[in-house]
């Protein structure tokens, strides 16, 4: 092994293009990935220059920090059922319910404007709906003194947030499940129901389980939508520590907090990665809307499903003309006069804010895609000692809860020599860092369907590596790289975990903005700001898909589908 | 061009098997290809013939050995500075650019000139037949059209030697039988220096000068077409090369630089040159089939084999005759309906001097 060691060193040596490609993406993960991280752990482990658990310990001895921990894991759990359930139901419907093409894109669309949107929509309109002045508990019901807040809201708004997550999971299984296969079991004279029960279930127990995890970590992630609807009931781990820093001032406390938060969310992801990271990732066919219609439903239960589905649906939609229409009243609820304010308010007060969060995702986008195709280039095609170690790093930022990469590059940026706070540079690469890993897997995806021998046969026609991949392997893999802009660019318009400990007085970001309206009450602002993130992401998106559409890639539907795995 | 040889000197190549541990793709293989010639590593799915290829090609780095291209020491040398021209058996055309495009791919990368550029696409594309196919997506093509851009691609940039990895393997045979004389025939034209893989041996004796056996990462045998045929020097060879008896023979006496030979207790012939036999000797046969001439036995003769089948194929007439406990194949030219020799009859067996070979 040693000498295989040697002289794929000997390689990269002989290789400029691609020593230098391989430094590059060291530096910057050096820089923003294990410099916050370390900064993290010594500010939480390290005092007066020696090594201590104290901190710790007294963090997790605090009965009120118990309780947060116990209420996260709690909350996770519900949404991640809740989610799984719900996405089931769309994924069963989409490929079994029957339905026409027109049909099934509004059904996805439904499903899946919750997410790219900004993280408080739905828990702008729950507060519209169900709050003490709610469309539907005081003008429909009648109803006065309720509280729309605490667990069972914001268990309801992660889980509309958060169950695409769970359809795009299941979607491809239950797809990927031959409908012969059901309909052979049917004809041996299996009820529809013991075949369900028999046969397809048990076929879609990995993204079962697949969708349970990925809920739970992004619920546990969460930091927005417990913010606004958890209350002072329900205290959740990223909240508390958020408040932990920006109300006391805390960091060595907040550090430690996000800590905690990390382990649920390291085992989660361990458990994701090795259980059953593998065995789901069934790339989307065209095979669905080909297939005639199968019998394995009873004709009853599709009708049901798809009832189902569009009540769900109906939900989504009414959620978001609530908060389109409260966008563009005085005040929702109260006077119902139709006004431009909340419009003329975001652009004037509001437009630092946009122009600060625009420009920070046009700089964020492209920079993003680039970087996650040379990495995922780098650990697809090139042998070079470390590769597993680059993969995996690259992947840290990705997998940790917003919170925890806030705090640490708060931390990690405040003093010299990396003074970088304040500025527009540390949310930039905060999004780079956190959200290209899409664009990597894309990427990787994308170069185990491009036979290596192109590139071999570009490098026997004397091109370099570097050449070689300017030329050939770029425009190959396009659809990745555009897949890569798009998550980086939606992200850097609608994330808030991570980057609400960087904004400051000469950057801020309109998430921040639509939660600062929304502690002050300002409700009209904050849904127009939302309606213009909506508008914003759904532009770049479209333009997005038909620059995809026109590179004509065989993968491009399933790229664009992963715009949104993000 | 100036042709250049290519010489490998004891080359192997290993690589960690999970099973196996560590195993030899290739092990010391030493290989001397002349100027303009074309030499054929011809071997089963795994002998270690690609990966010989490729680390000529520097796809690949051996792990001990050196490698030598127009005598200078490319063995660490990145591919794109070997000026290598490689044809792919899935013909790696880059599916994003024309015809043109992908012919013209290496030029660009030398930064010549659009018109040389031009100039030299539409020589190459004339000389492979596709002068008007320039505009084509690679997609839009055929496999032999994509093999044939393949190859013009290949030859564009007037490589110092050019290789194929099973470039035809992916043809249905008749066109296979087509591309192998057109690529033979440019060969020839430009006087190139090449190395064909190939497992068809028909291929190999069909288009090279010479062709290296190679068994398990090794080359067992190198040679003429004709030299391998007739004189493998190992059964391998033998069964790898066309159709063979292999059969054990008895020396029965030697004359001269002639030795007799009995099969199964039957004086079966003479071959030649195996002058150190004793007789009594046991000796490792090859046989060809088209070498063994049936004649119907004359009665009463104790000394004959039995036809028990007979096979009509057109040019040639394939017969399966018992011989003692040996059965042999025998493949006739000429009528199949000769008299004496139907199944069932005795036969006398006679093995031609020149077509009778012993191993070891």
């Amino acid at each position: 092994m040693a000498r295989t060691q040697s002289a794929s060193w000997r390689r990269v040596a002989a290789d400029p293009a691609l020593l230098g490609a391989i430094a590059a993406v060291w530096i910057l993960l050096l820089l923003f990935v294990l410099f916050p991280m370390a900064h993290l752990l010594e500010r939480a482990f390290v005092d007066d220059g020696g090594f201590t658990l104290e901190p710790l310990l007294s963090s997790i001895t605090d009965t009120s920090h118990q309780a947060a921990f116990v209420n996260s894991l709690i909350l996770a759990t519900a949404v991640g059922v809740l989610g799984t359930a719900l996405g089931f139901l769309f994924a069963l419907t989409a490929v079994r319910g029957g339905l026409g093409r027109h049909w099934l894109t509004a059904l996805d669309a439904a499903a899946l404007l919750p997410l790219v949107s900004p993280p408080f929509t739905t828990s702008i309109s729950i507060i519209f709906s169900f709050g003490p002045r709610g469309f539907i508990t005081h003008d429909l019901l009648g109803l006065t003194n309720v509280s729309a807040y605490g667990f069972w809201s914001t268990a309801l708004a992660e889980t509309l947030t958060y169950f695409p997550i769970a359809y795009l999971t299941l979607r491809p299984i239950l797809a990927a499940i031959d409908p012969n296969l059901e309909e052979m079991a049917f004809s041996l004279g299996g009820s529809r129901w013991r075949i369900f029960r028999t046969v397809t279930l048990p076929l879609a127990v990995p993204g079962f389980a697949n969708a349970f995890l990925l809920l739970f970590a992004a619920s546990l992630a969460d930091f927005a939508t417990p913010l606004i609807l958890a209350g002072n009931s329900f205290p959740v781990l990223p909240t508390q520590a958020y408040l932990q820093i920006t109300g006391l001032f805390d960091f060595k406390g907040g550090a430690v907090l996000s800590l905690i938060l990390l382990l649920p969310a390291a085992a989660v992801f361990l458990l994701q990665r090795h259980w059953v990271g593998k065995r789901v990732y069934v790339t989307v066919t065209g095979k669905v809307g080909q297939r005639s219609r199968t019998r394995a439903i009873a004709p009853w239960a599709s009708v049901v499903l798809v009832a189902a589905c569009f009540a769900v649906a109906a939900i989504i939609v009414y959620f978001y003309a609530l908060l389109a229409i409260a966008s563009l009243v005085v005040a929702f609820g109260a006077n119902n006069g139709f006004t431009w304010h909340h419009y003329h308010v975001i652009f004037t007060e509001g437009l630092p804010a946009i122009r600060d969060t625009l420009i920070i995702a046009a700089i964020g986008m492209p920079l993003g895609g680039f970087y996650g195709v040379l990495v995922g280039y780098l650990i697809a095609r090139r042998d070079f000692p470390g590769r597993r170690a680059m993969e995996l790093v690259a992947m840290v930022n990705y997998a940790l809860p917003g919170t925890i990469v806030g705090i640490a590059y708060l931390i990690a940026f405040n003093d010299p020599p990396l003074a970088l706070s304040g500025g527009a540079l540390i949310i930039i690469a905060c999004y780079v860092f956190r959200y290209s890993p899409t664009g990597i897997r894309a990427t990787v995806a994308q170069l185990q369907q491009i036979d290596r021998s192109i590139e071999e046969a570009s490098s026997s026609l004397g091109a370099g590596s570097g050449e070689t991949f300017r030329r050939v392997t770029l425009p190959l893999i396009a659809p990745a790289f555009f897949a890569g802009l798009g998550v980086v660019f939606i992200r850097s318009m609608t994330a808030i975990s991570a980057t609400i400990f960087l904004v400051s007085i000469s950057w801020t970001l309109i998430t921040v903005r639509i939660l600062e309206n929304m502690t002050e009450m300002a409700l009209g602002p904050a849904a127009a700001f939302s309606v213009f993130v909506i508008v914003v992401v759904f532009v770049v998106v479209a333009g997005l898909s038909a620059v995809l559409a026109r590179l004509r890639a065989p993968t491009a539907g399933a790229t664009a589908r992963s715009f949104l795995g993000g | 061009m100036a042709p250049v040889s290519i010489r490998l000197d004891r080359v192997s190549k290993r690589f960690d098997h999970s099973v196996k541990g560590e195993v030899y793709a290739v092990r010391e293989v030493s290989l001397a290809v002349a100027d303009g010639e074309l030499l054929t590593l011809l071997g089963p799915s795994g002998c270690g013939k690609s990966t010989t290829l490729r680390m000529i090609a520097g796809f690949e780095e051996p792990d001990e050995g050196t490698i030598l291209i127009g005598g200078r020491d490319v063995t660490h040398v990145l591919p794109n500075r070997r000026g290598i021209g490689f044809v792919f058996q899935n013909y790696a055309l880059f599916p994003h650019l024309s015809v043109f495009e992908n012919v013209a791919y290496g030029l660009r990368v030398q930064g010549r000139d659009e018109a040389s550029i031009a100039r030299a696409v539409g020589e190459v594309l004339e000389l492979v037949g596709l002068a008007r196919y320039d505009r084509q997506q690679p997609h839009q093509l055929s496999g032999g059209e994509q093999q044939r851009v393949a190859l013009a691609r290949a030859i564009v940039f007037e490589p110092q030697v050019l290789l194929f990895d099973e470039p035809l393997s992916n043809l249905d045979a008749k066109l296979r039988v087509e591309m192998r004389e057109q690529i033979r025939e440019l060969q020839k034209r430009i006087g190139i220096t090449t190395i064909y893989v190939t497992h068809d041996q028909e291929e190999a004796m069909a288009i090279s000068d010479r062709i290296a056996v190679m068994d398990r990462g090794s080359i067992v045998q190198q040679g003429t077409a004709q030299a391998l045929y007739y004189r493998p020097a190992t059964e391998f060879v033998a069964r790898f090369i066309g159709r063979t008896n292999l059969l054990t023979g008895r020396v029965l006496g030697v004359s001269g630089n002639r030795v007799e030979i009995e099969v199964e207790g039957q004086r079966v012939g003479w071959l030649e040159g195996k002058t150190m036999a004793a007789p009594g000797d046991l000796l490792r046969l090859v046989v060809r089939p088209e070498m063994i001439d049936l004649q119907p036995a004359l009665p009463g003769d104790p000394r004959c084999g039995t036809v028990m089948s007979r096979t009509f194929l057109g040019e040639k007439t394939d017969y399966a005759v018992t011989l003692g406990s040996v059965t042999l194949q025998v493949s006739a030219s000429g009528p199949s309906d000769l008299p004496g020799l139907e199944v069932g009859r005795s036969v006398t067996v006679r093995f031609r001097p020149e077509g009778m070979h012993a191993l070891g």
